[in-house]
């Protein structure tokens, strides 16, 4: 992991775990694999803390843990915790696709690392009717109908299971007495939903229970579980495929891509044929599986009624097009191609955001012509030598462009060399997705201490809140009330909305430039597969 | 004594009576004819002027060739070349390639193309406000062909085909906005709309086209037709630190921090 990558783990760990799972965290991707008292030891943390955090680490699959050498070691998923920053679009893809159940399912998931069917929907159900009006409530068996959807269409799995442990010898040592559990690798029954008997209604939380503390909400919970029958799903904890879901983002970016290009019947139709293909297709594949046109009309959607010749020809548009998403061979559609073009037109936005449309022209053109002397370079872009040859160097001291010598002569005179420009798309991408690291690290960091300027003022805010909630409750008049909001001042209320406005603005942001990560990521990944 | 007599004759009166002869006579003319003439020129010297007459390169030579070709010493040369220019024979050009390098051509003919830099070039500067106005030209041209396209409604394909144009009729449509005042061939439109495929703004497709039909190179066509890009800009560019000129320079607790970072401060009260 690098410098980049482990102070954004370390950051985001620091957010969403407390900072005890922090340090544990960034010393485990600092160091690699280590024993349990290593890691005590080394962080001079207690043992119990140090188990603690552990538990927490695996409980939300960030650690693994295999048997090594002298004991059990423990390693951290660098990857999976980085994936935390996607959570929320996450959550809004499955509030898109299924609704609010499916959205608060999800959004449960993710909370909790490992959950039982039942236990989900339970929460789910009481989470849902309390936001609906007074006298309904949600019934357990809409809750079902949304988690099994989620289910047949891959968006959740199930964890593995602890497999037999096998045959191990006896260690000389006593301190492994029990073989290490290992996690069942191929699970046959992955996306099969368990029998379970749920039948009820979600309970509504009484109003006066918040202003009491958690406490007595969850002991309440805990007796409501107790008492009710058990469900019969235990042992069976589910978990979010985060596979799937990117899979679903680089469907969306390549139909949006085709919309942007030509127009929305044809990025209909690269949707439904995307569709169909979705559950037969491993997600680092490069082709998906061939479709005939006959299916792809029989599974368009209703409402786009076009006629059979009108969707061979926007097919055949389709594959002449030179961004080339569709390969109508026996391969089906070609991801990888797609996912580098995408990568590419990213390379693109940024040389021209950042260095000005010319230079971004010089940069397709070095892109399209892959090697180029200087000459080359200004004649077909038609920019005057002087101006060509700053932009030139500004892109090369950015590192987006590399130079290659081509000696005439064994004693490489400057003179007698060739040197040609040229982009290499791949160690560009893997840079500018170290730059979207950093990028994302220093918005949180800003964000945090923009929270920690201000926080004599949350808290003054916050308070002057409770006060008057409590006012409100116990039934004040309203002389009280306008009295008591008058303790924050106009200029601190407008402070108070300006450090609003802006810790909204970083974390848009952070959401945008992980949809820079997703891409580059993508296309890394798929360029590394098919190597 | 001879010999001394004809080495201060003149080189440039020799040249310029075979010139003249040469045009007396337009079928072209014998070295009899040039030895009847100038009895008293010696043949080397003859033959050396003829050589070095003909043996210009696209019809220019360069200062140095001309010594190197003709073995007079350079005081020689320099005298016989100012000579020339200024009984208006010769004159020389600056080339493009290398301002420094003077290169001498016969008064009458016009320079060529690779020395001078072609219709973009105008004494020997590049004309980028003209190639700019050209770019924009073509590409509103190709836009709106594309728009009237995509507004007829009809059957995708026919509406992709009408919204191509060939290079031809881009040619066509720059002759008759006039605002070149430089003659423009359908190369050079080509060039400008290469450009225009750097720019991401139009993309390209070869067809086979019949011998004979308008605008057709070698049995081909190029067609160009204006595109939308496939992406908005990206996530990364959004933040001020896809933009940041010190971005390398920036770690929490340094002089430039996120913390303190003057470009965040700005875009957030944005």
């Amino acid at each position: 992991m690098t410098t980049q990558e482990v102070r954004l783990c370390g950051l985001l760990l620091q957010e969403h775990y407390g900072e005890v799972v922090e340090k544990v965290g960034t010393h485990l991707l600092r160091n690699g694999a280590l024993m349990l008292r290593a890691i005590a030891h080394e962080t001079s943390t207690p043992l119990d803390l140090v188990k603690k955090s552990l538990c927490v680490l695996i409980q939300h699959g960030l650690c693994g843990f295999r048997s090594g050498r002298r004991g059990v070691e423990y390693h951290l998923n660098g990857e999976r915790i980085l994936r935390v920053l996607r959570y929320p679009r996450y959550i809004y893809t499955a509030k898109t696709l299924y609704g609010d159940a499916g959205e608060l399912i999800v959004e449960e998931v993710l909370q909790r690392g490992h959950m039982t069917m039942s236990h989900a929907v339970r929460t789910v159900a009481d989470r849902l009717t309390h936001n609906m009006e007074e006298g309904c409530s949600m019934d357990y068996s809409e809750v079902v109908s949304a988690f099994s959807r989620l289910v047949e269409t891959h968006f959740l799995q199930r964890c593995p299971s602890i497999a037999e442990p096998s045959a191990t010898p006896v260690d000389a040592v006593p301190p492994v007495p029990v073989a290490v559990p290992t996690l069942a690798e191929n699970h046959p029954d992955r996306y099969t939903l368990p029998q379970i008997s749920l039948k009820g209604r979600g309970k509504r939380r009484l109003s006066s229970e918040e202003n009491e503390g958690d406490e007595r909400a969850g002991k309440r919970a805990r007796l409501d579980e107790d008492h009710s029958e058990s469900s019969g799903d235990e042992g069976i904890y589910w978990q979010v495929n985060f596979d799937r879901f990117h899979q679903h983002f680089r469907d969306q970016a390549i139909v949006s891509a085709v919309a942007g290009k030509m127009d929305q019947t044809s990025s209909e139709i690269v949707r439904t044929m995307l569709r169909m293909s979705e559950v037969t297709t491993t997600p680092s594949a490069a082709y998906t599986q061939p479709l005939s046109a006959n299916e792809i009309f029989r599974a368009l959607p209703p409402s786009y009624s076009i006629s059979r010749p009108v969707l061979e020809q926007y097919l055949s548009l389709l594959v002449d097009d030179p961004v080339r998403l569709l390969l109508l061979l026996d391969c089906g559609s070609d991801l990888h191609k797609a996912l580098a073009n995408l990568a590419r037109a990213t390379l693109e936005s940024v040389v021209q955001e950042r260095f000005g449309s010319r230079s971004a022209r010089i940069f397709r053109l070095l892109l399209r012509k892959r090697h180029l002397e200087q000459k080359q370079v200004e004649d077909f872009a038609m920019i005057p030598a002087k101006e060509a040859k700053e932009m030139l160097y500004a892109l090369l001291s950015a590192n987006l462009v590399q130079l290659q010598e081509i000696p005439k002569t064994p004693d490489h005179a400057p003179s007698r060399t060739f040197y040609l420009y040229t982009v290499n798309p791949l160690p560009t991408a893997r840079m500018l997705l170290q730059h979207c690291y950093k990028a994302v690290a220093n918005l949180i960091e800003r964000r945090l201490h923009e929270t920690k300027e201000n926080k004599r003022l949350l808290e003054k805010s916050q308070r002057i809140e409770a006060i008057l909630a409590s006012l409100q409750a116990s039934g004040a008049e309203p002389a009280q009330l306008t009295e008591v909001e008058e303790m924050i001042t106009a200029p601190e209320r407008q402070q108070l909305e300006a450090l609003r406005h802006h810790v909204n603005k970083l974390d848009s942001s952070e959401n945008q430039v992980d949809e820079t990560v997703f891409l580059l990521e993508s296309y890394i990944n798929s360029t590394m597969n098919t190597r | 004594m001879a010999e001394v007599k004809v080495k201060q004759e003149s080189t440039v009166d020799i040249e310029n009576r075979i010139k003249e002869l040469c045009q007396q006579f337009p079928h072209g003319i014998t070295d009899q004819v040039i030895q009847n003439d100038m009895p008293h020129v010696e043949a080397q010297q003859r033959a050396m002027a003829i050589n070095r007459l003909l043996s210009v390169v696209s019809l220019r030579i360069w200062s140095r060739d001309i010594r190197y070709k003709s073995n007079l010493p350079l005081t020689e040369i320099n005298k016989i070349l100012k000579n020339l220019e200024s009984k208006k024979l010769i004159k020389a050009v600056k080339s493009v390639a290398a301002s420094k390098k003077k290169v001498y051509m016969l008064y009458n003919l016009q320079p060529d193309r690779s020395v001078t830099g072609g219709a973009w070039y105008s004494d020997q500067d590049f004309e980028s406000e003209f190639v700019e106005v050209l770019n924009q030209q073509c590409f509103k041209f190709l836009q709106s062909k594309a728009e009237a396209a995509r507004d007829s409604k009809q059957s995708p394909m026919v509406q992709r085909n009408s919204s191509f144009a060939t290079s031809h009729e881009v040619w066509k449509y720059i002759c008759e906005l006039g605002i070149s005042k430089v003659e423009l061939s359908m190369e050079d439109i080509e060039t400008i709309l290469n450009t225009l495929i750097y720019d991401g703004k139009v993309e390209m497709t070869i067809i086979v086209a019949k011998e004979g039909t308008v605008g057709s190179v070698d049995g081909q066509m190029k067609l160009y037709r204006g595109v939308n890009p496939i992406i908005q800009p990206t996530g990364l560019v959004r933040t001020p630190c896809g933009l940041c000129p010190v971005f390398d320079d920036c770690h929490e607790g340094g002089e430039i921090s996120p913390s303190n970072c003057v470009y965040m401060a700005e875009w957030l009260d944005f």
